[in-house]
């Protein structure tokens, strides 16, 4: 399938608010309950359409955990969009955000879209932070604010669809560099590159090049 | 369910043939199966260059005993991974039931080269030829030297047809032929491939396997595989300074008392220059007058000519003076130093499989006939291991195996690896994936971090970090050793479970006769048969009795047999 245009994603967040599950509900339409602990990083894609152009989202879900922190910060680079996770019904996934979001500001380029996600909306009994103060949060810090529930699927897709608006209203201004994929934009090809190119190929044999081992 | 996964893969990553030539590939381009990187998208998202992610299994159950995995992408010098790596458990079986059955597990590594083929040709099919290669000679392997205790003496257990053969051979010899024969078939399947699929390029192998209680590295290329361990010392100073030995913290000093053990030898132009000297010297025409068997201290100029200069000739190790002549400025067959040492100016890996039609930069000359699939075989008998419980240190005793791509070792030496893997180790004490955990630290020192101008540089030293593809696995060796005690004991109870019955009807066969006997003897004393009963229940209770002792004899032959 060929796209117009292609974004890198990528989801953060503390550890267990939902972040696999989140991408699970956007690129399989399903919720898994147990969901094992991500080690590194794992990669979902899907294709949407804005303005009538096919744009696919490649999104990199990471590990939440302190311990993966380092290695996750490497994978800011080159994201146009991130989706900042945390648990409404635990109080410190929210209050870490400050955190989340120093990290992610240095690690990425400046003109990243930065969504702020309350997830498990659902649990509203057991709710700890209200939705105003993720409001006020987002707010505060010029990010975009939405609920969301990765069981029952509510605003997941509205969640990762306008992040993508709003990177291609970027992209429309002229903010973003588009022929620079280091800001996570790649404008797409007409075939699928699904075969790589090979050196040598063909079995012609000939000359190699060096320093190959 | 391995297949399940190679279906999806196959139809995810189904080959294009437009734009590819007239050949096409023998396995569609992928990722070891057990990283379950199914779709091309996911394909693609892990081969970015410019932030080199580093992948590890998204299900840890995959690889047996906790093995952790973890490889990261080179930085653009190919547009795909070319490192493959490999896992398969199976079970060597007699078809007559006649021996219990040997299970084994196999890892392999292969760091791929000009293309991404002979590695991905390597990753699908070794095993399969492992496994060939293990059943030929199982008839041997399976043989328990109990299994010999049929009153018949023998010379020695492990030679069932002595007029077969002039030497004994051990079992050890038998899987290390295995090894080796299934190393110059792999490397034959790929000449043969080359008529009828795309060139596949050519492959390092590093490949660990665990059967009957021992643990065989074969190695052919630039790939390592490293035996961490370290002493119990630090650890029992810490479970004595607590009261609970279980809950033992994270120590700094645990690292420092781990060693490294190569258990493969690097295969580069510079450590075999004697075996390509030989072959140079022994057939000059491969040579085609296009090289000499010469080391020069100084690459020689045409001024240099009829002036003494320093060399050392074919397999010399040391150096002398020769007057230059105009032979003399041909390319030596191996040049350079180090990492780059290269042979016929061209390759940095002596050993291997595939570059069957590689030929040599600027003048053509056929390469592969100074290249050889045999791999080193080196050998641990785990059983000898001392370990001792209390010290919970079977990590330390038995090792950690560490088998990676030369990304790994260019950058990291063997003891910096073994230091980083335990003190991975102790900061996860309990998690299932702490061995994941080590690999995907190595990997993640060994690639380092991008600089603003682009350049991947070491955490530590800000010294220049791989750009290689770089594949890491560890492979908690004392788990595959606790699986196979289990399954011997297992295996010991099925065995005697089996001689039990046999003995017991036989017992009662025999009773029975004594019964028909006596009854048809005595057929005219009614009354006497209850008795007779009695005295056969007698008979049959003795049988647990010789069981214990043919027992005591098989631990016996079992421990005199213990040298193999």
């Amino acid at each position: 399938m060929s796209y117009a245009y292609l974004f890198k994603y990528i989801i953060i967040g503390d550890t267990g608010v939902g972040k696999s599950c989140l991408l699970l509900q956007f690129t399989d339409k399903r919720f898994q309950p147990v969901h094992d602990l991500t080690i590194g990083v794992e990669f979902g894609a899907r294709m949407i359409t804005i303005d009538g152009k096919q744009i696919k989202l490649q999104i990199w879900d990471t590990a939440g955990q302190e311990a993966f922190r380092s290695i996750t910060r490497s994978y800011y680079r080159g994201a146009a969009g991130a989706l900042l996770v945390y648990d409404i019904t635990r109080r410190e996934t929210f209050n870490h955000l400050t955190t989340w979001l120093e990290d992610a500001r240095q690690h990425s380029n400046s003109n990243m879209v930065i969504m702020l996600i309350g997830n498990k909306s659902d649990l509203d009994s057991r709710r700890e932070v209200k939705k105003e103060e993720g409001e006020a949060f987002a707010r505060e810090h010029g990010l975009v604010f939405m609920e969301t529930s990765a069981r029952t699927a509510a605003n997941v897709e509205e969640a990762f669809i306008n992040t993508a608006k709003e990177i291609y209203e970027k992209i429309q201004e002229g903010v973003f560099d588009i022929n620079n994929e280091a800001n996570g934009i790649k404008i797409g090809q007409q075939a699928t590159p699904t075969n790589p190119a090979l050196p040598g190929a063909g079995g012609a044999g000939g000359a190699v090049n060096s320093g190959c081992c | 369910m391995f297949n399940n996964f190679k279906n999806s893969f196959i139809s995810a990553m189904e080959p294009d043939q437009s734009s590819t030539g007239w050949l096409r590939d023998k396995f569609p381009y992928g990722r070891p199966p057990f990283l379950q990187l199914l779709t091309a998208d996911e394909l693609r998202a892990s081969a970015n260059h410019n932030v080199r992610p580093i992948i590890v299994p998204r299900d840890l159950n995959l690889l047996p005993w906790g093995t952790g995995y973890a490889e990261c992408i080179n930085s653009g010098k190919s547009k795909w991974n070319e490192d493959q790596a490999a896992f398969c458990r199976h079970v060597l079986m007699d078809p007559d039931k006649r021996h219990p059955d040997l299970p084994y597990t196999y890892f392999g590594i292969f760091d791929g080269h000009a293309g991404y083929g002979a590695a991905l040709a390597a990753s699908h099919q070794f095993h399969d030829i492992l496994h060939e290669m293990l059943v030929d000679c199982s008839e041997l392997l399976l043989q328990r030297d109990e299994d010999n205790d049929n009153g018949i003496p023998q010379l020695n257990p492990t030679f069932p047809h002595p007029t077969y053969f002039q030497r004994r051979v051990s079992r050890d010899e038998l899987i290390i032929g295995a090894l080796e024969n299934a190393f110059f078939h792999m490397d034959w399947l790929i000449a043969q491939d080359r008529k009828h699929y795309r060139n596949a390029g050519g492959c390092t192998a590093c490949v660990a396997l665990f059967i009957d209680g021992k643990m065989y590295v074969a190695n052919a290329g630039d790939s390592r595989a490293v035996l961490c361990q370290r002493r119990a010392g630090a650890r029992v100073a810490v479970s004595e300074t607590q009261s609970e030995p279980n809950e033992i913290e994270p120590n700094p000093i645990d690292s420092l008392d781990s060693y490294p053990t190569a258990y493969s030898a690097d295969h580069t132009p510079e450590t075999e220059r004697e075996r390509l000297m030989n072959v140079a010297s022994l057939k000059p025409h491969l040579m085609r007058q296009q090289y000499v068997t010469m080391e020069y201290a100084k690459r020689p100029h045409i001024t240099d000519m009829g002036k003494r200069i320093l060399c050392r000739q074919s397999t010399m190790k040391g150096w002398s003076y020769k007057t230059l002549t105009r032979n003399d400025l041909r390319m030596p067959v191996v040049n350079g130093e180090g990492k780059r040492s290269r042979l016929l100016g061209t390759l940095g890996v002596t050993r291997g499989f595939g570059d069957h039609d590689l030929l040599a930069i600027n003048t053509g000359v056929q390469i592969k006939p100074f290249l050889t699939p045999q791999p080193d075989v080196r050998q641990r008998d785990l059983s000898q291991v001392v370990s001792i419980p209390d010290e919970h240190n079977e990590d330390g005793d038995y090792g950690v195996l560490v088998m990676a791509t030369d990304g790994l070792w260019d950058v990291s030496e063997n003891d910096a690896v073994s230091r980083t893997v335990f003190q991975m180790l102790s900061r996860y004490p309990k998690e299932k994936h702490r061995y994941t955990m080590a690999a995907q630290e190595l990997v993640a020192r060994a690639r380092g971090k991008i600089n603003e101008s682009g350049h991947w540089r070491l955490a530590d030293s800000k010294a220049a970090a791989t750009v290689d593809d770089i594949s890491v696995i560890v492979i908690p060796v004392y788990q595959y050793y606790k699986e196979h005690i289990e399954w011997t004991r297992n295996d010991t109870r099925e065995l005697e479970k089996r001689r039990r019955k046999t003995v017991e009807a036989n017992m009662a066969q025999e009773a029975a006769n004594a019964l028909n006997d006596i009854v048809a003897e005595e057929a005219n004393v009614v009354e006497e048969p209850h008795i007779q009963q009695q005295q056969v229940t007698a008979q049959v209770e003795t049988v647990p009795a010789q069981l214990t002792q043919e027992k005591k004899k098989q631990e016996d032959q079992e421990q005199r047999s213990n040298w193999i």
